[in-house]
């Protein structure tokens, strides 16, 4: 205390001291001795003499304005601090209840409540996705997601449509790999409307001929514009060469040829098979009251399937496994080189997954036009905004019911690839020898606001609740979710990345101008160091 | 010398009390872990060699014991109004209490583009690019560790009339938040060699801007449809850019970052806490009669682009006189804009995107030359600009613009319009407006902005705005629309625009 208190003094005093007019003296009588009475000059920096250097002038110009730095006001530096520390969330983490009902069929119903909002997501989420399908029907899952709002029995695809922006709502599907999602965002009182016409959908859609070629059309249009994003190609490229000959390694889109000849018969037998109660969970959030959810869904969904085979049987039967291997899509007209690294990753479930995602977070992504620059704490940003060797870079974690990817994904000029090639390696590598507290910390520190920054709206929370009881059997209450985060030290760290990175095989998409890259047994090599 | 040595001692401790509570928690794991890791030496370093330590986690399906979870909340949480205090300097501080664990914090500068002049041209967009640079407490690296250490994010952006810098993280960290933006809003440095590094970036930007035919056209519309300050470019052009140094930036931002000037909004704080904190950073700010606002004119133009694109980009502008302080016209005119709606002729979305639109069912659907038309409106203090803009292949220029004059009389004319369509519209606006609401950082930044441009949140009166237009509503201000000077603006293959006169004649007709 008395210690800091002296330093204080001292730092406050020191702008009181002359040195800098002394400097300007001893200089200025250097130069021309018609000055020399500048030591009485007020204590502010004196204008160089006439005669002194423009490079003289421009120095003195950079050092006033790097003087204003020295007087930091202990009033803005009350709280913050660039150290990384643990701080006890507890007390904000409160929520409102998530409820959940297991009907008859074995259809599930939850919901958060926020009865003072005015407006409310609900939602199918459905354990389905391209995984499920074979090589020849792969490609329906997607078909149908674009076909269900294309009329029912009750409903022609123009009264579906007017109902929804009638009543000012939101209809949405997305589709990936294991999940297919169906949900609509509507005020308050149109929450039955919505749920019945989500009903419908999914239980009487009518898959009219005619709508099934208009559609096709649409989805090979589609499949133009994902073929023009680089992100999308190296990716569904990454999946199929990681878990070649396996599930997962199907894209969702399917091929085209397959677009063309998916029929109504397809499209009627995957929702027999896979859109089963069992499979599925109503989620709800915003202005709902749970026993009014769970009410009328009972009396809405009546004609679903009871099939009680889980996902999870489906995955054992087929499971989906990691080959290390790598695909290249030479293309020198590109003027940017796109490529992923990937290990196998964890589940959805193993416990490793959340030191997984602390190291995603560790690792960091960057970006030209990021604010942090070569100021951020992950060492793998420093070292490409230092050396100015990718336009962007970001490292990703996907989990899967049996697997996982774990990697990074760069965009850089041609002549770059080497060097980030060796620096992303370096930083992967590192985590399983060299980790400190701090980053750690951070790591950590961001992972959790990043999870919860991300639950900001109805369709955000509803997501969440879906999504977790699909993959967890349950929604992980915050509270928890932190414990977990926090229980991930350095030493974790190095474990998790011992049994994920250390020696273990890679897949690596590129497309691109990637002659430079590096080829697979550099990388390879690079899984392991022979030091510590 | 002193000043780093006492900087190295804070950071030391600043690392042996991350220690210990490392510590700390490390103990207290272990009455969660099944098995306690091994804590000898060798098991830490050689652990990786030796297998690691035993999984100390059950999988994530499983719940885990001990842990302590905080009550829930009940289902109903009684909303409440935000609190805004004024200082006696004129900083307004504004805070809307909630249970949710995050919070977002925003600093609001009435201060914009419209206020350059032709020495700071460009200001404001490199402004945007040296938010949360260094200032004269904090260097840069120093802020982004900070904001980095709390796992936050934080946001500038520049507009024509109101700067915005925002900070999200959880709740527990909301000094730190508010302490950072003030700092960084109100004691830049501008260092010479970051000023340059960024002045880099917004060259970029602007060569990226150039390929965005949409935005350029946009542009257009400002630049040759007023006179004052808001023909100012938001993005200016890079020859007036070069000319930006931290001597203009330091006059720009002490002339126009004045007390009366800012407010500090914040969603999910308490007001009294924020007040406790922000209240010493803010109070000693000078009190200083606002500026006035540059006046803008109306006037109408023409302005034509040539660019390499194989189609035709063009808008057709009219005024909207009174702007937000008018809140009833408005929200008519945002009503307006939902009603016409439209889009792109290939378009993904699902229902509930605008497919029954006017600008839809009755020109996308008929018109396939047309690869694009939707309606657009940009809304100011005191004047407004609503319009179609469109793109097309240049052969298909004149009837396009045919077609977009036929629909903007359209509306002017009663009768047109039907209850069915105007209903979705008000329905469409309304639950837009509450869907928006749902995002904590939206409503930060409502509340900012509006005080701002109200002195007052009045978003219920804007909802009521909204349900109450009506058909003759529509038609009224369609016809004061089209009453004020055109303004044209085209960009790629422009050869085959027909001339100004020609289609300013359309609406003039009377």
């Amino acid at each position: 205390m008395a210690m800091k208190h002296l330093l204080t003094t001292i730092a406050r005093r020191r702008p009181h001291r002359p040195p800098a007019a002394l400097t300007v003296a001893v200089r200025s009588s250097s130069t021309s001795p018609a000055v020399a009475e500048s030591p009485l000059a007020p204590s502010l920096p004196s204008p160089p003499p006439p005669s002194a250097m423009i490079y003289d002038r421009l120095a003195e110009d950079v050092k006033s304005k790097i003087r204003r730095l020295e007087n930091p006001d202990p009033r803005f530096l009350k709280y913050g601090s660039p150290h990384p520390s643990i701080a006890d969330h507890t007390h904000i983490l409160t929520a409102p209840e998530t409820r959940v009902t297991t009907l008859p069929n074995g259809l599930r119903v939850a919901t958060e409540s926020n009865l003072a909002a005015q407006t409310a997501t609900v939602g199918v989420w459905i354990d389905a996705g391209s995984r499920f399908e074979n090589d020849a029907t792969n490609g329906t899952a997607h078909f149908l997601e674009h076909m269900i709002f294309k009329g029912t029995d009750q409903r022609s695809a123009r009264q579906l449509e007017e109902e929804v922006e009638n009543m000012g709502g939101h209809l949405n599907a997305y589709t990936s790999r294991e999940q297919t999602t169906y949900y609509a965002k509507v005020l308050q009182s149109d929450v039955p409307k919505a749920l019945s016409i989500l009903a419908d959908i999914l239980q009487n859609s009518k898959f009219d001929d005619n709508r099934i070629l208009r559609e096709r059309e649409v989805i090979l249009r589609e499949m133009e514009e994902v073929e023009k994003q680089p992100d999308e190609v190296i990716f569904d490229h990454l999946h199929a060469t990681a878990f070649q000959y396996s599930p997962l390694a199907r894209t969702i889109l399917g091929p085209a040829n397959n677009i063309k000849t998916i029929s109504k018969e397809h499209l009627q037998s995957y929702i027999k098979t896979h859109y089963t109660a069992p499979r599925m969970v109503i989620a709800a959030s915003g202005a709902v009251r749970h026993e009014d959810i769970v009410e009328t869904v009972k009396g809405l969904f009546t004609k679903l399937s009871g099939d009680p085979t889980t996902a999870s049987q489906l995955v054992a039967k087929e499971p989906s496994f990691f080959t290390g291997s790598e695909v290249r899509m030479f293309d020198s007209d590109l003027p940017l080189a796109h490529f992923a690294v990937a290990f196998n990753g964890a589940s959805w479930t193993d416990p490793d997954s959340i030191p997984l995602m602390v190291m995603q977070a560790m690792l960091g992504s960057w970006n030209k036009n990021a604010g942090g620059g070569k100021h951020m704490g992950s060492e793998l940003a420093q070292r490409v905004a230092i050396n100015d060797i990718a336009d962007s870079y970001m490292a990703f974690n996907t989990n899967y019911k049996d697997t996982g990817l774990f990697g990074v994904f760069a965009t850089a000029k041609p002549d770059c690839l080497d060097d980030l090639a060796y620096s992303i390696m370096y930083e992967i590598t590192k985590l399983v020898y060299r980790v400190s507290e701090a980053d750690v910390i951070r790591a950590r520190n961001q992972l959790k606001s990043s999870l919860l920054l991300h639950l900001d709206g109805t369709s955000a929370v509803a997501e969440d609740i879906g999504r977790q009881l699909l993959t967890y059997g349950r929604r992980i209450p915050l509270a928890e979710l932190f414990a977990r985060i926090d229980a991930v030290n350095a030493s974790t760290i190095k474990r998790v990345a011992n049994r994920f990175i250390y020696d273990r095989d890679i897949a690596i998409a590129s497309m691109g101008p990637v002659g430079e890259l590096p080829d697979y047994n550099w990388f390879r090599r690079r899984t392991y160091w022979n030091r510590y | 010398m002193f000043k780093t040595a006492a900087s190295r001692l804070r950071a030391l401790k600043g690392r042996t009390s991350t220690f210990n509570r490392g510590v700390a928690r490390f103990s207290s794991l272990n009455d969660v872990a099944t098995k306690p890791p091994s804590s000898s030496p060798f098991g830490v370093l050689f652990g990786w060699l030796t297998g690691g330590k035993s999984r100390s986690m059950p999988p994530l399906d499983f719940p885990l014991s001990g842990i302590k979870l905080p009550p829930a909340l009940p289902d109903y949480v009684q909303p409440v109004e935000p609190k805004i205090t004024t200082l006696p300097n004129g900083v307004k501080i504004a805070s809307l209490k909630s249970e949710k664990p995050a919070a977002s914090v925003g600093l609001y500068v009435n201060c914009g583009s419209v206020y350059e002049t032709p020495e700071s041209s460009g200001a404001t967009h490199l402004l945007e690019h040296m938010a949360f640079k260094s200032t004269r407490n904090r260097s840069h690296l120093r802020i982004v560790r900070e904001v980095e250490a709390i796992g936050g994010n934080v946001q500038a952006s520049a507009s024509r009339e109101q700067m915005a810098y925002t900070f999200n993280a959880l709740k527990t960290y909301v000094p730190e938040m508010v302490e950072l933006l003030i700092d960084c809003v109100r004691n830049p440095v501008f260092l010479d060699w970051e000023i340059n590094e960024e002045l880099q970036k917004v060259k970029h930007n602007i060569s990226e801007a150039s390929t965005n035919p949409e935005a350029l056209v946009l542009e257009a519309v400002h630049s040759v449809g007023y006179k004052g300050g808001l023909a100012n470019p938001l993005l200016a052009p890079e020859s007036s850019i070069s000319r930006l140094n931290s001597n203009v930036l330091e006059e720009f931002l002490s002339e126009n970052y004045t007390a009366p000037r800012m407010v500090l909004a914040a969603y999910g704080v308490e007001h009294e806490e924020l007040l406790k904190i922000a209240e010493p950073l803010l109070s000693d700010l000078p009190n200083v009669p606002p500026a006035k606002e540059p006046k803008s004119v109306y006037t109408g133009g023409d302005y034509r682009g040539l660019g390499d694109s194989g189609e035709t980009h063009f808008a057709l502008a009219f005024e909207l006189p009174g702007g937000w302080l008018n809140e009833k016209d408005a929200m008519i005119v945002n009503v307006l804009q939902v009603l016409m709606g439209g889009g792109g002729s290939f378009s993904a979305g699902g229902p509930g995107k605008g497919m029954h639109s006017r600008l839809y069912s009755r020109v996308l659907n008929q018109h396939l030359e047309l690869h694009s038309i939707s309606a657009f409106s940009s809304i100011y203090n005191n004047t407004g600009i609503f319009g179609i803009q469109a793109a097309t292949g240049s052969d298909f220029v004149t009837k396009a613009i045919d077609i977009a004059a036929n629909e903007l009389i359209a509306i002017a004319t009663p009768g047109e319009v039907d209850q069915v369509q105007l209903d979705r519209a008000k329905k469409s606006t309304k639950s837009s407006i509450l869907m928006n609401l749902e995002s904590r950082m939206v409503v930060a930044d409502d509340l900012g902005r509006q005080i701002l441009t109200y002195n007052d949140w009045k978003l219920s009166q804007l909802l009521k705005a909204v349900d109450e237009v009506s058909l003759g509503d529509i038609a009224s201000i369609g016809q004061k629309l089209l009453s004020s000077p055109l303004t044209m603006a085209s960009y790629g293959d422009v050869t085959k625009v027909p001339s100004y006169d020609s289609v300013s004649k359309k609406f003039h007709l009377k």
